[in-house]
């Protein structure tokens, strides 16, 4: 009750987590390896990209020592298809989260097999969905924090105009927003109420945490007595289940 | 619920009618006649914690069966033409002038008679309501950043402003938890663009 933070994570802890996300940048000067609490950073030479977390690219991008590649997901194509198959093709699911990294098969065409099978980092808020590798087409985890950040600070290097992307951005949040807030719907009669949040993104997560939750928590408040009830009935049901098993049992001996 | 939950509190002192089981000496002053004895059958509207006790524990006198000391009806604001309309639309029923604490009184009530139907429609009415309460939090969230929560209040005007003056505690305090999450996302992107 002392505690004044709600639970889960709040938006700025959120897009701090974000700045982990690894990006692929076009470094613009020699840069040695730096050893970070999380392992060494390639050695940047000019012409050749790298990976970098989001914090560094954006710091070298701010200097002016490297250019960001945005994530293919980003595109305008991309954003706009997954605006169609959020708001026309599939308007009740959200779009599934990126595949686990695969490639070709080497000996049969056609089939492709999972990359770094036994790597555990394949879930999403650990796979590097937003380098320029990134299949387009899938928002990651983090999609709404790295889209803002590279709008905010590298939208000189986007392929078009930022503010064709970023009206696109707007576009989805407001689909996937109303989405979210109609899955609540799911909950109205007894028995239902599930929810699949497969797909949703961290930021999304933070703003609709408390909501949700309110909600479930007040239906679950308002059937708690007819949920008692039930339990009850069961219980006493099971009660004459098991008397007739002993009964059954008292007739084989 | 806690101990020191005020609204629950303030639940518990909803009036609820109740009619007595039999005479009490000295009690009149309930029933407007102070000195009397209240006499059996005599309706009376009297808090939810008392109704409660009065109604759960038995008289334990001799004759005949266990009798409680008073026996309640639903109260006002869970009547039934109120809960015909529910039903119909959930979204037309301004709750708070039935109660303030709508939800949490007519939970009590539940606990204390079963009442199935009533369960659901109630569900299904804070279910259909909640949607709308994000739908307007959002849209005050959504302000431009022109000012604070109040200047962006002055665009959301008629209707909206109607059904969010028509929440009970349990869903002002829903909508209070959608606008945070929204507001905190408004900033954050403010700030993004910012450093």
């Amino acid at each position: 009750m002392a505690l004044p933070l709600p639970p889960g994570l709040t938006q700025p802890e959120v897009a701090f987590l974000a700045e982990m996300e690894l990006v692929t940048i076009v470094p613009r000067q020699r840069l040695e390896s730096i050893s970070l609490l999380g392992g060494q950073t390639p050695p940047l030479r000019p012409p050749h990209r790298a990976e970098l977390p989001l914090w560094l690219a954006l710091l070298l991008k701010k200097q002016r020592r490297a250019n960001i590649v945005p994530p293919p997901w980003l595109h305008p194509a991309s954003l706009s298809e997954i605006i169609t198959r959020e708001s026309k093709d599939n308007p009740d699911a959200f779009s599934s989260p990126p595949p686990p990294p695969s490639r070709a098969h080497p000996t049969e065409p056609g089939r492709a097999r999972r990359l770094a099978e036994s790597d555990a980092n394949l879930s999403p808020p650990f796979q590097p969905s937003c380098t320029a590798d990134a299949p387009a087409g899938y928002l990651p985890y983090h999609w709404l924090e790295v889209a803002e950040a590279l709008l905010a600070h590298a939208g000189d290097d986007m392929p078009v105009a930022a503010g064709e992307v970023r009206s696109l951005l707007r576009d989805l949040v407001e689909v996937r927003a109303a989405k979210m807030r109609s899955s609540t719907s799911t909950l109205e009669s007894f028995g239902g109420g599930l929810t699949s949040l497969r797909g949703v993104g961290a930021m999304e997560l933070a703003e609709s945490r408390g909501f949700v939750l309110g909600v479930v928590d007040g239906v679950r408040k308002l059937g708690a007595s007819a949920e008692a009830t039930r339990r009850e009935e069961e219980e006493f049901g099971g009660g004459r289940d098991v008397s007739d098993d002993e009964s059954d049992e008292d007739m084989g001996i | 619920m806690s101990y020191y939950d005020i609204d629950s509190i303030l639940t518990d002192a909803e009036k609820i009618p109740c009619t007595f089981q039999l005479d009490v000496p000295e009690l009149g002053y309930l029933d407007n006649s102070p000195g009397q004895t209240l006499k059996a059958g005599a309706r009376v509207a009297l808090p939810l914690w008392l109704a409660e006790l009065l109604a759960i524990t038995s008289t334990g006198s001799s004759d005949d069966q266990n009798k409680s000391y008073v026996a309640f009806d639903l109260p006002h604001a869970l009547r039934n033409d109120v809960v015909q309309a529910l039903k119909a639309e959930p979204l037309a029923v301004p709750l708070r002038d039935q109660s303030a604490h709508f939800y949490s009184l007519a939970t009590h009530m539940m606990d204390l008679s079963e009442e199935p139907e009533l369960s659901a429609t109630l569900r299904k009415t804070f279910v259909r309501r909640a949607a709308e309460i994000a739908l307007h939090a959002r849209k005050l969230g959504g302000g431009t950043g022109k000012g604070d929560e109040g200047g962006s209040n002055l665009g959301v005007g008629g209707a909206g402003e109607e059904f969010l003056r028509g929440l009970d505690e349990w869903e002002r305090r829903l909508f209070r938890k959608a606008h945070d999450g929204t507001r905190a996302g408004k900033e954050w992107m403010e700030k993004i663009k910012k450093n």
